[in-house]
């Protein structure tokens, strides 16, 4: 049984199209047909409305963040966008770089990707890069990796890329959640021109719940695998029904009905430690901004000095001094970004929302536990 | 003399007990993890008019006691004529190679196919995969997409053993194991969610944590509903009561919530709203932060 190269070749050659949407008209310089323009959409005009996600990306996507520890887990979504639907049919995830600034860790992330996506497309998976995913714990997913990722890729990706976001202890509190985000224009007028100071930021009116723009998903199943999960969770017919086991391979779990507060605890260490952070961050700026004014009080007093020593010496009737750039002499350093300490209270803002969800249902189901007792 | 009755089927035996992660162990059992089985239905559905049936390999972790589980899969090129079967052993090589990238923990452990049917191109298969693995045997799971009539959707695993006179690679019979679905409890609630969509549930998604306890709750009712008339009939007379039901019943329900009022439950109460209302706190002053630092000019 041999296998030359060139049978995959070969293999490939002969097969059909994929048979996903149709392809647009590339390089044979067709005309498309009428009916299929709305759909074909070669310059990406239609904007997003919504986005799908398969059934078997949502799997994977749960599967590798659970298995990645801490929040690491990231990847790729592959798909094809029609008609204003981001359709989201396959993911894989990329390895794990230790180090950011090293080149060769940037470099060997982008030759597996190059390879993933060309083995994909020998199977006839799509192939088109769509936008990425990451999953996180207990709800915050503002880090500057997140928001340099999706710049980066804004422009190589039609309409910019989106991100996925899959909270791991939310899925494990029992509530499984994938929400779509892309940057908003405000945020990327400011990214391109790097300018994060306090003006930039009063003319884009930007708070941290403007960085990125949620976009509503749906999930799909397709009607196979549908048809697989309903025999799965079909309970088995049997003569003598035992009450140990039950009775189909995929019975209700009643997981959230159980009592008692989890990830409390954890989910405020991590708002303290956010907390923390964020004042640290204001004390920097602070400190920055005391020395702008330092400066600036300087540059001011020099130049107010000169115009009064010129208008003694004309007085005098001797030439005036030249009045000196005073930028040379007196450095004004440059407005430090805030980019970081929004992205801190965005941190700060998400982990609290969490925190009150947990509270809330847990608060529903004790006073709903205590059944009888006079509230 | 046989101490259990003949039977006409054929199970495995365990090589060598007492012997821990030995080489060559024929693996005992299968979970399937479902990953693995969306993957294989999705390529199964991405196949070309010219193929039957699609393989591919699987990978996943293999225990010391011969268990084996699956936790992904990927697709491999093959085609299958009349004469030959050939498979792309270059391509799959690539993808194990950046399937174990991502995840050095899972290597391969066996196959997969979408028909059912085992003949003779399958024991090649099988021989070209165990060969891959060697020491250890690969394992073959046959997953019937029940699309043709007549045959029920489901998914068999298999370990070959060779048969007959001269060993040769075709002449294999392929062995039943016991195959079954796991997954961990943080997956259930992706699959609780395709399952109800899949349902043509109309439910706004994403669904809010209440929403998701209101469901339990509800069905929790039904299920209180249904045991109450069924009790409700066996008093009257109409229906005979069955001993073990009843047993069973009266063991859960007889559990009482009084201790529930003395000591940390009512402490415990307090401590959820107390952080509740923190977590109110902190999120409107992180809003008036954010706007404070846009009202102030220069």
């Amino acid at each position: 049984m041999s296998a030359p190269p060139s049978m995959a070749a070969a293999i490939a050659a002969s097969l059909p199209a994929p048979q996903s949407a149709p392809t647009p008209a590339g390089p044979t310089y067709e005309a498309i047909p009428a009916s299929m323009s709305k759909v074909i959409d070669i310059e990406a005009d239609i904007p997003l409305a919504c986005v799908q996600l398969d059934g078997m990306v949502v799997s994977k996507i749960i599967k590798h963040a659970r298995e990645a520890h801490g929040t690491s887990a990231h990847g790729v979504l592959l798909g094809l966008d029609l008609d204003g639907t981001l359709e989201v049919s396959n993911s894989f995830p990329l390895p794990h770089h230790i180090n950011d600034d090293d080149d060769k860790s940037v470099k060997g992330v982008a030759r597996y990707q190059a390879s993933m996506l060309r083995s994909l497309k020998e199977v006839q998976a799509d192939d088109s890069v769509v936008g990425f995913y990451q999953a996180m714990a207990l709800g915050s997913f503002y880090n500057q990796t997140l928001v340099e990722t999706q710049a980066i890729q804004q422009e190589k990706l039609r309409h910019g890329g989106v991100v996925i976001v899959h909270d791991i202890s939310r899925t494990a509190r029992g509530n499984a959640a994938f929400r779509a985000f892309r940057l908003t224009k405000a945020f990327l007028d400011a990214y391109k021109r790097n300018n994060f100071s306090t003006e930039s930021l009063i003319n884009h009116r930007m708070t941290f719940s403007s960085i990125l723009e949620e976009i509503p998903i749906r999930i799909r199943t397709s009607p196979l695998l549908g048809a697989f999960l309903d025999t799965l969770s079909a309970p088995s017919v049997s003569a003598e029904p035992s009450f140990a086991k039950p009775s189909s391979a995929l019975p209700p779990s009643f997981s959230v009905l159980n009592l008692g507060t989890n990830n409390v605890s954890k989910n405020l260490e991590q708002i303290i430690e956010a907390m923390d952070a964020y004042k640290t961050e204001e004390g920097n700026l602070a400190y920055m901004q005391r020395q702008i004014a330092r400066e600036k009080g300087k540059a001011d007093a020099y130049v107010a000095k000169r115009k009064d020593d010129n208008a003694a010496r004309i007085a005098q009737g001797l030439a005036p001094l030249p009045e000196e750039d005073v930028s040379r002499l007196f450095k004004i350093p440059v407005e430090p970004s805030r980019l970081d300490s929004m992205l801190l209270l965005g941190r700060i803002d998400a982990y609290s929302k969490t925190l009150e969800e947990t509270s809330s249902t847990a608060l529903v189901k004790m006073y709903a536990s205590r059944g009888s007792a006079v509230v | 003399m046989p101490l259990v009755p003949e039977t006409s089927a054929l199970t495995i035996q365990n090589g060598s007990p007492g012997f821990l992660s030995t080489p060559g162990r024929t693996p005992t059992s299968v979970t399937v993890h479902p990953v693995a089985l969306f993957t294989i239905l999705d390529h199964y559905l991405r196949r070309t008019e010219s193929q039957d049936r699609v393989i591919g390999t699987l990978l996943g972790t293999r225990s010391d006691t011969g268990e084996i589980e699956v936790r992904s899969a990927f697709a491999v090129l093959h085609s299958e004529t009349a004469e030959q079967v050939a498979v792309d052993m270059e391509y799959h090589h690539t993808m194990y190679e950046l399937h174990h990238k991502v995840n050095p923990k899972e290597v391969i452990v066996g196959w997969y196919s979408t028909g059912s049917n085992l003949n003779t191109y399958s024991a090649l298969i099988q021989n070209f995969y165990s060969q891959e693995i060697a020491p250890h045997q690969a394992i073959h799971l046959a997953l019937n997409t029940g699309v043709e009539e007549g045959q029920q959707s489901g998914v068999k695993a298999y370990v070959s053993s060779p048969i007959g006179v001269t060993p040769k690679p075709e002449n294999a019979v392929f062995l039943p194991i016991p195959c079954e679905l796991q997954f961990k409890e943080t997956e259930r609630s992706g699959l609780d969610l395709l399952s109800s969509v899949s349902n043509g549930s109309t439910d706004a998604y994403p669904a809010t944590d209440l929403d998701i306890l209101e469901r339990s709750l509800q069905s929790v009712s039904d299920m209180l509903d249904r045991v109450l008339s069924y009790v409700r009939q066996v008093l009257v007379g109409e229906v005979k009561g069955n001993a073990a039901v009843g047993r069973y019943l009266m063991n859960t329900f007889g559990a009482s919530t009084d201790e529930l009022e003395k000591g940390a439950f009512n402490t415990s109460l307090q401590d959820t709203l107390m952080v509740s209302y923190l977590a109110n706190l902190v999120r409107s002053q992180a809003e008036v932060s954010t706007r404070l630092a846009l009202a102030t000019a220069s």
